[in-house]
């Protein structure tokens, strides 16, 4: 008896999930496996409050040719199995063509072949990793790739007139492709290379490679390097006296590493992809974040997903609501797209470029710089 | 050339915390013929002892919260003792390096557990190292060489000079013989566990002082350890020394020439040559 009732039970709750995706043809439903619990639930809080007021703002607007969107959230509970799980629920029972991918590069590969198995269109608006979109064609990211880091190192390098200097770079994909792309770019340029040190993860003594890549004292040493391994390092460099110009990446770019290695840091200048938060669509923006939430703390990533909702429901309304539609759509309607975070033009890995700002660590505090 | 003097520099201070390290693993080695791949864990732990003792609720400074962090530590590692190795006392190589495996699995992930994967400091203001004929050395660093030094002299005249000692390396020669002769091996088992962790703690802490403390900073060192037991031969406290500063150089100099890529690489293919070259390093011992 208790176990027809729970087969019972259990139909019914099936009956009811389903039933939305069967009766509500009368909007647009988009997916959203986002973290709302778990280790990186903050990521996901921030990434919803700005994404419903972007899909306000598109159906106060009269929708998409006059149909509301809809946005279906499903937690991914901050790791990779249950995001494959959301992604999976929400292609199989909600049936959307179209879903917002989970936040963390790791989290969102798990699930992209997924997407990509089924042929649903899935979007990263914070991803960073290079191999990101590499599941295949139904997988597009709106936030640049962390390889274009290596270019915007090597222009900061010419800018300042250092025409010799060595890299070090974190001995893994990442560091590897960085790295590559900064001496690429900076060979182009007319600089020089004097040396290339890879250095590996987790290490508690990086004397010998700083002595490396300090010897006959360049004026400035390019390091490509996590939070971790940084603070490690500049707080030896310190230590032993080293005296050169650090330029860095934007992965160093945060508060910890000032935690970390206090004034061993101080002066260190590098690039990170950078938003103008003085133009007039973003200073709309931010004046509707505020006036809908009453506070200006805007969410870290908050402009990213805002140009992807809006991407997404242009390319709805170009290629209609399928994902074969929304795929072929999606790079026409992102061509020459001036969204609040700048050109969204996808390149041929599905991803998009970036402009670069300049970060320098002054007084203890991570700034903008003019450089 | 100041490069180069510095690079010599770095290698010994890289080789005492080698050093220290490789005499806990070779006591161990000595007296219960097993290597102990949990003694990174002990390690980690001794610096991770203090760190709790020096952070909040407690807060102590660190003279004060030294000795109660080797004081936990050598309690850690007699409880190894106790849960894990003493009822194995009997079993095969394989089971022992089993089991010591898993216990270094358990332990570094309970300081996860406990701590998180991220990197932590304890928090004393970074200073410039003194400085002297273009090279700079830290007070810390300064510690590192002199700890290693007196640990390994009062090692010396323990084995050598007192009841004890020599208890300890008559069990470690044959434990059955010991036993028949009447010695004490419980109490000199016991003896070698509690040196070792305390030793363990003690580098540790100085290793962490020096850089920083994180869940994986004992195994790390824990296979530069090893070789430099094995090119110092095992079960000899000099030779700990010696192979530690060798490997500490080896590894220094050596990125100069090849890519730092491999700075790794270079422990392992000494410790390689020698199992080649010198097979019995493993089995013959004492030969100070």
């Amino acid at each position: 008896m208790k176990k027809l009732t729970c087969l019972v039970l259990v139909l019914l709750a099936a009956a009811l999930s389903l039933a939305p995706s069967a009766f509500a043809q009368d909007t647009y439903r988009i997916g959203a496996a986002f973290a709302l619990s778990g280790s990186i639930a903050v990521y996901g809080e921030g990434f919803k409050k700005v994404i419903d007021m972007a899909v306000e703002e598109i159906n106060a607007a009269g929708g998409i040719k006059g149909k509301k969107i809809e946005i279906v959230y499903e937690d991914n509970k901050s790791t990779p199995k249950d995001c494959v799980t959301a992604v999976r629920k929400l292609i199989t029972v909600d049936k959307v063509p179209v879903l917002f991918g989970p936040a963390g590069s790791s989290n969102f590969m798990a699930a992209a072949p997924v997407a990509q198995e089924s042929k649903v269109v899935m979007l990263s608006a914070q991803g960073a990793a290079p191999n990101l979109t590499k599941a295949g064609e139904y997988i597009f990211r709106v936030f640049p790739s962390d390889v274009l880091q290596g270019k915007g190192a090597s222009e900061l390098c010419v800018r300042l007139g250092y025409k010799e200097v060595p890299v070090m770079y974190v001995n893994n994909d990442w560091g590897l492709g960085l790295k590559n792309a900064f001496v690429e770019n900076f060979k182009k340029a007319g600089g020089k290379v004097t040396d290339e040190i890879p250095y590996d993860e987790n290490k508690a003594d990086y004397r010998a490679e700083l002595i490396r890549a300090t010897k006959g004292n360049p004026m400035a040493v390019v390091n490509l390097t996590y939070i971790k391994e940084g603070a490690v390092m500049f707080k030896q460099a310190y230590e032993m006296g080293i005296k050169t110009q650090w330029v860095c990446g934007s992965a160093a770019r945060a508060p910890k590493l000032i935690e970390l290695a206090e004034k061993a840091v101080e002066g260190i200048i590098g690039t990170y992809p950078y938003v103008a938060q003085d133009t007039k669509e973003y200073k709309a923006f931010a004046a509707s974040y505020k006036k809908k939430y009453g506070d200006d703390k805007i969410p870290i990533f908050g402009d990213y997903n805002y140009d992807m909702v809006f991407l997404t429901a242009k390319a709805i309304e170009k290629g209609g609501y399928s994902s074969e539609g929304i795929r072929k759509a999606l790079p026409e309607v992102a061509k020459g797209y001036r969204g609040i975070t700048g050109d969204k033009t996808f390149d041929s890995d599905r991803g998009v470029g970036a402009e670069y700002g300049v970060w320098r660590i002054k007084g203890g505090k991570i700034v903008d710089s003019k450089e | 050339m100041a490069f180069l003097f510095q690079s010599i520099l770095n290698g010994i201070l890289a080789g005492c915390i080698y050093a220290l390290f490789a005499m806990g693993l070779t006591l161990i080695y000595g007296v219960l013929n097993f290597v102990n791949f949990s003694h990174g864990e002990l390690i980690m732990w001794g610096a991770y002892f203090l760190y709790f003792l020096m952070e909040k609720p407690l807060g102590l400074p660190l003279y004060a919260a030294l000795l109660p962090a080797l004081l936990l530590t050598t309690l850690l590692g007699v409880g190894m003792d106790r849960a894990v190795f003493k009822p194995l006392r009997k079993a095969n190589a394989l089971t022992l390096l089993i089991a010591a495996l898993g216990l270094s699995f358990f332990l570094r992930n309970a300081a996860q557990f406990f701590y998180g994967a991220e990197i932590r400091t304890y928090g004393f203001e970074i200073r410039r190292g003194m400085r002297f004929w273009g090279m700079s050395i830290t007070v810390n660093q300064v510690a590192i060489i002199l700890t290693a030094v007196v640990c390994i002299v009062f090692l010396y005249f323990l084995f050598h000079r007192s009841a004890l000692g020599k208890s300890m390396r008559a069990v470690s020669d044959d434990l059955e013989l010991a036993r028949v002769v009447g010695i004490d091996s419980k109490r000199a088992i016991l003896s070698a566990w509690v040196i070792a962790s305390a030793l363990a703690g003690v580098g540790g802490i100085l290793l962490a002082l020096d850089t920083n403390l994180q869940p994986g900073m004992g195994l790390i060192n824990l296979v530069k350890a090893f070789a430099a037991t094995l090119l110092g031969g095992v079960g000899n406290l000099w030779g700990a020394l010696f192979g530690g500063i060798l490997i500490g150089m080896a590894e220094n100099l050596g990125v100069l020439i090849i890519s730092p890529g491999y700075k790794d690489a270079i422990a392992f293919a000494i410790m390689v040559l020698m199992l080649l070259l010198r097979p019995s390093v493993l089995l013959g011992r004492g030969r100070d």
